[in-house]
């Protein structure tokens, strides 16, 4: 009888020790920005669920196992109205509120730029996504901040190449973009691009909002340009362009350097966008893609599945492994263990590399491959991958 | 570039923008005349007009003649409860309309966020293909526009010109203390002013949420285009905004072509706000 009683207080302590010791699990907040309402929800929702899966597969493996401590990481998510005084605020609500260390996000330059106002001075690692070469190319040398997504810089050249290789007939290339700082920003850049690999060049740009193309369409048609490249245009303007050049008789190649928007070009395209040639980040029909699939799936059930969110998966992945590596969650010494990460073999993406020193003078841009895709039969085909130069 | 095959197609393309323009400005120059509410909720109640034709036409297959009627007639009904509830305080009190249907508009919106998300959406086009006209083209969903711009433009005409019912729109138009002294039934009249603009509205939504994409915030760009053609032509005035409509898409057709969408949007305005300088009442409004 004692035997008994005296079993079951040694098993009872045991379990105490037991809970007691996964109680010592600290928890590790990681911060995420992105717009959660507004135009931009489905770019903030595939960096939530993204960023949220990855966290989710390492505390099913027990916690995140630094040095000699295992972390708990949760996400604290902060909407940024894809805005730049929405970045800000949440940015100051991370780093003052939450004292969040590690930031995924924000999505898109002016909140982006906003938010690393905040965070450098902080010394708060931030893995954000924005197109604006100020992002890494600035006086502060971007010491904490990391870019997550290849952006014009990255998959412009490779993807000119390409359509140089693939269109050798196409002598002159229309780039139709919003007057606005994105357009100005880019359609110079691509200019270069395209003059390099010997394309003519002929630029037109138009008031962001503008839902009436057809006359602008006649212009382009009339300077005899061989193909229109939507280049940085959202996919509801991209759509619209491509809808309104087959109306207006356009026949030849169209292609975007910039997007993703297949999807939304298929949706308001219709049979209007067989052909389109444009870049995506991810290939959900690739093997490697299968499990990811799955697991989204059975979380977030049958709606559209952005193809950011294994991006930003694939971001929260890599900050994880450079905290394992560094032994520790000092911002310093993960930030440094970040950097040498070059050659590291991704779940998803195969190797990353780091590269930007030559455009901005830091190696903070994350290099992934990227796949070129056309509409084929109503539905996007794989036309193989590409990857960025390391410059 | 001045080729006789690019003004052809410049003349098409400023027809078939002039009918849009024309279709979205006509509801909103309605209220304006007749009971004096600048309608900041325009955009809203075309939105409207777009998710009734997305679901009849789009998702339940209804035939098309009776989608497009059959939406903008359920917008229409719906919105008398917003007449009865909000419109109806703000009668002949111009400034305090704008501010209180912009707050309609927001609501409307946002509610219509909550329901649908922000994604921009398709409707399937009412006629496929592209006619080839000497080597001009023509989509053929536009073609389906002018036709319907045309038709509605009548029958409104009709309606004011040669029924006891436009008589009484008319007179209360011009002084509704002595209409109502005459026997007409203002009430009924602002009413039915009122469903008719709503009519319009939804119908010329449905249309723009086809032509372009349908989303909770497709609204923004016909109140603008809304407000410029009344400018234009005139607030209050019908043939004003026939008027101002074919205008705008002319002018817009003609400068984007030859001088670029910067050069349209800078000469459009340009002209509007010289026409608010030296003719506020429009080109065929009267002075108050």
């Amino acid at each position: 009888m004692f035997g008994k009683t005296k079993a079951k207080a040694v098993t009872f302590i045991a379990a105490m020790t037991l809970m007691a010791g996964a109680g010592a699990q600290e928890q590790l907040k990681i911060g995420g920005i992105g717009p959660l309402s507004g135009g931009g929800t489905a770019w903030g929702l595939a960096l939530q669920r993204g960023v949220q899966m990855a966290i989710d597969k390492v505390n099913a493996e027990g916690g995140l196992k630094v040095g000699d401590k295992t972390y708990t990481p949760s996400l604290v998510m902060y909407d940024d109205k894809y805005t730049s005084a929405g970045g800000r605020l949440a940015a100051d609500r991370l780093v003052n509120a939450e004292n969040v260390k590690f930031i995924i996000g924000p999505i898109g330059s002016p909140s982006v730029l906003a938010a690393v106002g905040v965070t450098t001075p902080a010394k708060v690692v931030v893995l954000s996504n924005g197109f604006s070469n100020a992002i890494l190319k600035n006086d502060a040398k971007a010491p904490y901040n990391f870019r997550a997504l290849v952006s014009t810089v990255e998959f412009g050249p490779p993807m000119v190449k390409w359509f140089r290789e693939h269109y050798p007939d196409v002598k002159k290339v229309a780039l139709v973009a919003p007057n606005d700082a994105v357009g100005q920003s880019v359609v110079p850049q691509l200019e270069t691009y395209y003059k390099a690999n010997g394309f003519e060049v002929w630029t037109e740009l138009y008031d962001r909002g503008t839902k009436e193309f057809t006359p602008l369409m006649t212009r382009m048609m009339a300077q005899g340009v061989d193909a229109l490249d939507l280049n940085s245009n959202a996919p509801g303007e991209a759509a619209l362009l491509l809808k309104q050049a087959r109306q207006t008789g356009f026949k030849k190649p169209i292609w975007q350097i910039g997007g993703p928007s297949v999807d939304e070009i298929m949706e308001i395209g219709g049979p209007l966008a067989e052909g389109f040639v444009s870049l995506n980040v991810f290939d959900f029909s690739e093997p490697v893609a299968q499990d990811f699939l799955k697991t989204y799936r059975a979380k977030y059930g049958d709606g559209v599945l952005n193809a950011q969110t294994p991006v930003w998966y694939n971001a929260a992945a890599t900050l994880f492994e450079a905290m394992r590596r560094a032994g520790s969650t000092d911002v310093t010494a993960v930030r440094d263990a970040l950097e040498k990460l070059d050659g590291y073999e991704t779940e998803l993406f195969g190797p990353m590399h780091w590269g930007g020193t030559a455009d901005y003078g830091v190696a903070h841009q994350m290099l992934l491959k990227f796949w070129m895709v056309q509409v084929k039969d109503g539905k996007q085909a794989s036309l193989g991958a590409l990857m960025p130069e390391q410059r | 570039m001045f080729s006789l095959p690019v003004l052809s197609q410049v003349l098409i393309n400023g027809l078939s923008l002039g009918a849009i323009y024309i279709l979205v400005a006509l509801g909103f120059t309605l209220l304006f005349g007749i009971m004096r509410v600048v309608n900041f909720a325009h955009g809203a109640f075309a939105m409207l007009g777009g998710y009734a034709l997305y679901y009849l036409y789009g998702v339940y297959k209804v035939p098309y003649p009776v989608a497009i009627l059959g939406g903008a007639l359920l917008v229409a009904t719906v919105s008398l409860a917003l007449e009865r509830l909000v419109f109806r305080w703000f009668y002949h009190k111009m400034f305090q309309s704008m501010i209180a249907l912009m707050g309609l508009n927001m609501a409307l919106v946002y509610t219509c966020v909550m329901i649908w998300d922000v994604s921009e959406r398709s409707l399937p086009a009412a006629a496929e293909g592209i006619l080839d006209l000497g080597g001009v083209l023509l989509p053929a969903d536009r073609l389906v526009i002018m036709g319907i711009a045309i038709v509605v433009l009548a029958a409104f005409w009709l309606f004011v010109t040669h029924t006891r019912h436009g008589l009484a729109m008319r007179a209360a138009a011009l002084d509704v203390e002595i209409a109502a002294s005459q026997g007409v039934n203002t009430g009924f009249i602002y009413k039915l002013a009122f469903f008719i603009a709503i009519f319009m509205t939804a119908l010329a939504g449905g249309l723009y949420a086809q032509t372009y994409a349908l989303s909770p915030f497709m609204g923004e760009r016909p109140l603008m285009v809304a407000f410029i053609v009344v400018i234009l032509g005139g607030m209050g005035s019908v043939s004003g905004a026939a008027l101002g409509g074919l205008l705008l898409g002319f002018a817009e057709s003609f400068l984007s072509t030859f001088y670029g969408a910067s050069v349209s949007a800078f000469v459009s305005f340009g002209v509007v706000i010289a026409l608010l300088v030296f003719r506020p009442w429009g080109l065929l409004g009267k002075p108050e």
